[in-house]
């Protein structure tokens, strides 16, 4: 903690000492308001180890103990009312839902400090990697959450977090294409299926707005890993994905079945997840993962430093944990489960359903989006430079 | 204590120290509330946008970097390694669809805001300048969304060319996808900004004395040579006002751009988001771009301030 003195933390230094004194006299009249703040944040980043001690023992296996407000910082479409209620009747905690559409604007309200309420955030594989070097993540207490054991082996010591110490595997799913089978006859099968069409299917087709994704998926598409970290192969990767930009209507993560659906759009870049409830909504719409293979992820649960009550948060955990809840929550939200007793559960349907979950031979060629290192100045670089110009 | 005294304790305290300090409090009681306000949520934050902008490539979690002149540089010093010349391209872009969809407002604004002033009922005036400023009370972003429903291809505007060209055998319009292109930008911010170039031409051209264009005619002018000779450099300053408004609320504009623009839009506002909530998290980099919009408004501010009609703005 003592090295981490960063922008975000201490609110104090951001008008403090070394860099910012000029700043400090008209800082002056502020600074009640802004040192009151900073008693604040570490009055509530001690709060919950001190309750964790206190109270680890007895509420172990999640039923009871809870009280007050749970805010919870999540993707659209990771909560229902039915599991909320549920949640709510169960433990008394009243829960409220605020939504964010990337892993980075999440990161940014966090690191502006504009997410102190928060006591349960979502952040996927490599962003739970990111914000664990930053220190903004409690480490979990072993003994307060039950049911980790229903994982999957796969997730029980995942690379973005060994041992699952910082975070809980809540859902995994797959990046891919969505496309509307009435504008396109013939099924795409793989990434490739964008170049070769762009001209037909010019101001039809949309990429993910996110840089790890697309990039990623142009990379696949030239036979390197999703992770690349050679700035030749990304280079490549971007003097491909700028033969196709004139085509593409716009990046956008979310707000494309509309225009789907209306035939605006014929193929968009999207997550399983939005993917498969669109085509629950409308069976024109159809959802594949593209045969050289794609980006498997992983949307976590995790406990901010800053969280006000942890105490709730836990039980938020284990109530997610219960193999009940995950089976609900794969059927109503369509998101893969790593739960295994909760697979195990699930009705054929679900099961045999390879959009949802993939045969292995297929999963074997996707990759989990990594931390590239220093690489990422160079994908920063480039991504600007395409959807800039 | 009597009445007589307490009431000549008063009138001495009202002339004498007493009466120098309430000619101080009074102008700090009325613009204190409203001074506090602009230094603590305008000017620091400035400062701090400032601040921010002179460390290179600073990111949240960094530490102690040191102050230079890095951002800038990569934005306008093409000898600068670090120098990429796409964001010029972007500012250069927001410049342009600022002053097209400003020409635009004027050349689409001036006859509404002629005709509200001058010819319309004198009666129905002022009903008339409201209702054209009705739309302005929904959101941008309602207004957005509705401009996506008809530019789409299988919008209303479309929908719209295709029944026309069923009356014209043998002729095919062209119908294309409008949305995320240049002119789905322009028709936006036009639309979004109009209603502030009509309102503040109407303050400017209702001002306009009649008796001038009268004896212009009288005296041999073609009602052309009144208008071009009289009524616009009478309104100029009005046009300068208007332009510069639209120009500025045009150039920063957000919602637009993002929702109707597609893949090869990016302005000056989107990129500053993407510093600050995207993958770059280039606070830096973010708060530089910001001084440059910063910069670049208030440019246009003294200049609305030297050459425009600052009264017709007020009005409006």
């Amino acid at each position: 903690m003592p090295r981490q003195r960063a922008l975000y933390l201490p609110r104090a230094y951001r008008l403090g000492p070394t860099r910012r004194r000029f700043l400090q006299g008209s800082a002056a009249a502020i600074a009640g308001v802004t040192l009151a703040n900073c008693r604040q944040n570490i009055a509530q980043q001690a709060a919950p180890e001190a309750e964790a001690e206190s109270t680890g023992s007895t509420t172990e296996g999640g039923n009871g103990g809870g009280s007050g407000v749970l805010h919870v910082y999540t993707w659209a479409d990771y909560t229902n009312d039915e599991m909320v209620n549920a949640f709510t009747e169960k433990t008394g905690i009243e829960v409220i839902v605020d939504i964010y559409d990337s892993n980075e604007t999440m990161l940014a309200k966090m690191q502006a400090g504009g997410g102190d309420a928060y006591s349960i955030i979502y952040p996927s594989d490599y962003m739970v990697q990111q914000m664990i070097e930053l220190n903004m993540l409690t480490k979990l207490e072993p003994a307060r959450i039950s049911g980790l054991d229903n994982i999957f082996d796969k997730w029980q010591d995942p690379v973005y977090d060994p041992g699952n110490t910082f975070s809980v595997p809540f859902a995994w799913g797959t990046t891919g294409l969505l496309y509307n089978t009435d504008v396109i006859s013939d099924a795409p099968e793989d990434w490739d299926y964008l170049w070769d069409n762009s001209s037909a299917l010019s101001k039809q087709m949309t990429l993910l707005d996110d840089v790890r994704e697309t990039m990623g998926m142009v990379l696949k598409s030239l036979g390197y890993s999703y992770n690349s970290t050679d700035p030749a192969e990304i280079e490549e990767a971007y003097e491909r994905l700028v033969e196709i930009k004139p085509d593409l209507a716009s990046f956008m993560s979310f707000g494309f079945e509309d225009g789907l659906l209306s035939g605006d759009l014929a193929v968009v870049m999207a997550y399983s997840v939005d993917a498969l409830s669109s085509i629950a909504e409308d069976d024109r719409l159809n959802y594949v993962i593209p045969s050289s293979g794609s980006s498997v992820w992983t949307d976590t649960l995790v406990i901010p430093t800053t969280a006000p009550n942890a105490d709730a948060a836990y039980e938020w955990i284990n109530f997610n944990l219960d193999p009940a809840i995950a089976q609900l929550n794969t059927e109503t939200l369509f998101n893969a489960t790593p739960n295994k007793v909760a697979y195990e559960n699930l009705s054929a349907e679900f099961k045999n359903d390879e959009k949802l979950f993939p045969p292995e031979e297929l999963l074997a060629k996707c990759e989990g989006i990594a931390p590239v290192g220093d690489a990422a100045s160079v994908y920063d670089e480039f991504w600007t430079r395409v959807t800039s110009a | 204590m009597s009445a007589s005294l307490s009431k000549g304790r008063l009138r001495g305290l009202a002339t004498g120290w007493g009466y120098h300090l309430s000619r101080l409090t009074g102008p700090l009681a009325l613009l204190g509330p409203a001074g506090l306000w602009l230094l603590l949520f305008l000017v620091l934050p400035t400062l701090l946008i400032l601040d921010i902008s002179l460390v290179p490539g600073l990111r949240p979690e960094d530490v102690d970097s040191a102050y230079g002149l890095g951002n800038y540089s990569k934005l306008f010093n093409p000898f600068d390694p670090a120098f990429d010349p796409v964001y010029l391209q972007v500012i250069w872009r927001s410049v342009y669809y600022a002053t097209v969809s400003t020409l635009a407002c004027l050349v689409l604004g001036f006859p509404v805001a002629y005709w509200l002033a001058i010819m319309a009922p004198r009666r129905w005036r002022n009903f008339l300048v409201v209702a054209f400023v009705l739309p302005l009370w929904t959101s941008s972003l309602l207004r957005s969304y509705a401009w996506m429903s008809i530019l789409r291809p299988t919008g209303l505007l479309n929908s719209f060319i295709a029944w026309l060209s069923s009356f014209i055998p043998g002729v095919e319009l062209p119908t294309q996808s409008w949305l995320y292109t240049s002119t789905a930008v322009f028709v936006g911010l036009t639309y979004n900004f109009l209603p502030y170039m009509v309102l503040i031409l109407y303050a400017s051209l209702e001002k306009l004395d009649i008796s001038l264009l009268e004896a212009a005619a009288d005296l041999g002018a073609t009602p052309r040579q009144v208008f071009w000779k009289v009524t616009v450099p009478q309104t100029l300053p009005g046009i300068a006002a208007g332009c510069l408004l639209v120009f500025i609320t045009s150039m920063g504009d957000f919602v637009v751009p993002t929702l109707l623009g597609g893949a090869s839009s990016m302005t000056i506002s989107r990129l500053i988001y993407n510093q600050f909530l995207g993958i770059t998290r280039n606070w830096g980099l973010g708060s530089a771009l910001s001084m440059v919009l910063i910069m670049a408004v208030s440019l246009a501010i003294a200049l609305l301030l030297k050459y425009g009609d600052r009264d017709s703005v007020k009005e409006a």
